[in-house]
């Protein structure tokens, strides 16, 4: 747990870059900073591993006042993960991931052993091992960055714009292994970024920060996105709150329609008056395996000659599909958003299909879960887990 | 002319040229760590190199004389005195030289001052320390031929010897003996380079440090 108790920083020159602030970090959670540049997020964060010392006020770390323990062996308890990930660049991957085993003492093998156990936990090939860090991409520097600051496996971990240097893809896709790796590891993990989407993805609070090194509102993403406490974390989050919401809505909330699904081998007459009698424009077409292979019209399946089957039509493609059990309902809505038959095709972790939505039945799960204005009623929601918070997946 | 003396003579060029630098190089790296912790300091340490090696050398030696004798000693004084105009800034650059998140990783790491500079920044320094070590040990066996002129011997005994007997060969001989000792200093220092830094980008990219196998093209294109 980390207690920040009435801190203030100013600078020599008078700027005050953190104002009064009071924030508890529970242990195992992610806590995000963000705000806009000069609000104070980056010198609260340094202030933690004593990178800065505050003007006035306390920083607890479970209990202890850091003030009074020795900065070197404070910040080899804390990894420090930064932008360009500042990898010593006169030391192998191996080496540079070690740095804080070998500084507090193991011997050369271990730290090395320990090195490649976590680089295949950030998801790095061992052949990288003996390269410097000039011979590797942007991401792969960042995964070793996050590597090294585990090594030592400090319970606290500490992200300053972990992600921003890299381009949008590899972004993504290191926000989702940070997701992966807090559901395995728990550590306490204060990130700052000025990118409120990234706040929203990884974070299980999010403190928002104004101008001036103050905190605007402290909460879960679900509630920030539900009810903002001002005008100006409403203004932060931007527009899309309400869409952006229902990432927070499993998709296992929808009734899925499986009227509207028929296999390829049916004969497309059979089809043809299926559709009709649902009074459905739409049908999808499966095939053995149950795996979608395309949206046909009744016209489509009509015109066919007698002995056709379905799986002979013309289909359309059935674009992304979402998972049932993982996705979101803002997936859900996406996917549904883009199908050219106005409805998506909901899968299962097979990929076999489990139903199709309709606007109707997406309107219905939001009601259910409740109106976005009652930040109470939100909160008593069953939020899907952040982790399962992907974009569809499974194009066509 | 008497060749017997040239294995001599040779040797002891070598060692005016090295040893400056050496203990220019011994001095210079406290001097820059100094100068990159306190930024005051280094324009006034600027100037007192760059005026050092303003001094006519020959009036250094002469001044020394009377403490140091016709020694060795005269000459690698002086020779180490100019070595810092180069060394001390090549020092600092050197330092300056670590990107500011890799000093900041390593602070956050938890290393303290003194490790931090002699396990990171020092070895991110290597590249232009070396790359000022050359420049002080090529200038030196060329200054120290001077020393001759005071009796130290070094190859500028061919030069004078020729020179006071009308003998072209022997100034030919001492001349280029003088380059090519230059030359092979310089190389070896290209090598200690590579094998001090085999982290370094390779202007062409390669998979693993290659060992020079063409010394000359590798002088040639070792040039910074």
């Amino acid at each position: 747990m980390i207690t920040f108790e009435g801190v203030t920083k100013r600078y020599p020159g008078g700027t005050l870059a953190v104002d009064d602030l009071n924030l508890e970090v529970p242990d195992g959670q992610t806590m995000v900073l963000v705000g806009p540049s000069g609000c104070g997020k980056t010198t609260t964060l340094r202030m933690i591993n004593r990178l800065i010392d505050p003007s006035s006020g306390r920083i607890l770390l479970d209990g202890q006042d850091i003030q009074q323990s020795d900065p070197p062996t404070l910040r080899r308890g804390i990894g420090y993960v930064i932008q360009q990930a500042g990898l010593f660049p006169h030391r192998t991957i191996e080496d540079n991931i070690g740095t804080v085993p070998l500084l507090i003492g193991w011997k050369k093998d271990k730290a090395r052993d320990r090195a490649r156990e976590l680089m295949r936990l950030v998801g790095l090939d061992d052949s990288l091992a003996r390269r410097y860090p000039h011979q590797l991409s942007g991401g792969q520097q960042q995964r070793v960055g996050v590597a090294r600051a585990l090594a030592a496996d400090p319970p606290v971990l500490l992200m300053d714009e972990p992600f921003s240097a890299v381009d949008p893809i590899v972004r993504a896709t290191l926000q989702d292994e940070l997701l992966r790796l807090q559901a395995e590891l728990h550590k306490t993990v204060v990130l700052v970024t000025h990118d409120v989407e990234e706040a929203i993805k990884v974070g299980d609070q999010v403190a928002i920060f104004r101008p001036g090194g103050r905190i605007a509102q402290v909460d879960s993403p679900e509630r920030l996105l539900t009810a903002p406490a001002d005008s100006y974390v409403e203004s932060f989050l931007g527009f899309d709150r309400g869409i952006r919401r229902l990432s927070f809505l499993a998709a296992s909330g929808l009734s899925l329609d499986d009227t509207a699904v028929i296999s390829a081998s049916l004969p497309a007459w059979e089809a043809a008056e299926q559709a009709q009698r649902n009074g459905e424009p739409w049908l999808l077409v499966t095939d053995a395996d149950q795996k979608p292979r395309g949206w046909v019209t009744g016209d489509e399946l009509r015109s066919l000659p007698r002995e056709a089957t379905a799986g002979d039509a013309q289909l359309s493609p059935y674009g992304h599909t979402f998972g049932v059990g993982t996705d979101s309902l803002r997936a859900a809505l996406d996917a549904t958003l883009l199908s050219p038959a106005g409805r998506a095709v909901g899968v299962d972790d097979q990929g076999r299909v489990v139903g199709v939505t309709s606007y109707e039945r997406l309107g219905a799960a939001v009601e259910a879960a409740g109106p976005a204005a009652d930040p109470d009623a939100a909160a008593g929601a069953e939020p899907a887990e952040p982790a399962t918070e992907a974009s569809p997946t499974g194009t066509a | 002319m008497d060749w017997s003396q040239v294995p001599t003579l040779t040797w002891e060029s070598a060692k005016l040229g090295i040893l400056p630098a050496l203990f220019g190089l011994i001095i210079s790296v406290p001097l820059g760590i100094v100068c990159v912790r306190f930024r005051w300091l280094y324009g006034p340490v600027l100037s007192v190199t760059s005026v050092l090696y303003a001094l006519p050398s020959l009036a250094l030696f002469i001044v020394l004389i009377p403490y140091t004798g016709l020694t060795d000693t005269t000459v690698i004084i002086p020779l180490t005195l100019f070595s810092l105009c180069v060394l001390v800034p090549n020092v600092v650059d050197g330092l300056r030289s670590v990107p500011e998140p890799v000093r900041q990783a390593a602070t956050a790491m938890g290393f303290g001052t003194m490790r931090r500079l002699a396990r990171v920044e020092l070895p991110i320094s290597v590249p232009i320390v070396i790359a000022g070590l050359r420049v002080a040990v090529v200038s030196s066996i060329s200054l120290a031929t001077l020393g001759q002129l005071i009796g130290v011997s070094s190859l500028g005994y061919l030069l004078i010897d020729g020179y006071q007997r009308a003998f072209l060969t022997e100034i030919l001989v001492g001349g280029g003996l003088i380059i090519a000792l230059a030359l092979v200093c310089d190389l070896i220092l290209v090598l200690v380079r590579r094998l001090l830094t085999p982290w370094r980008p390779r202007r062409r990219r390669r998979e693993l440090p290659e060992v020079v196998a063409d010394p000359v093209a590798a002088l040639a294109g070792g040039t910074q």
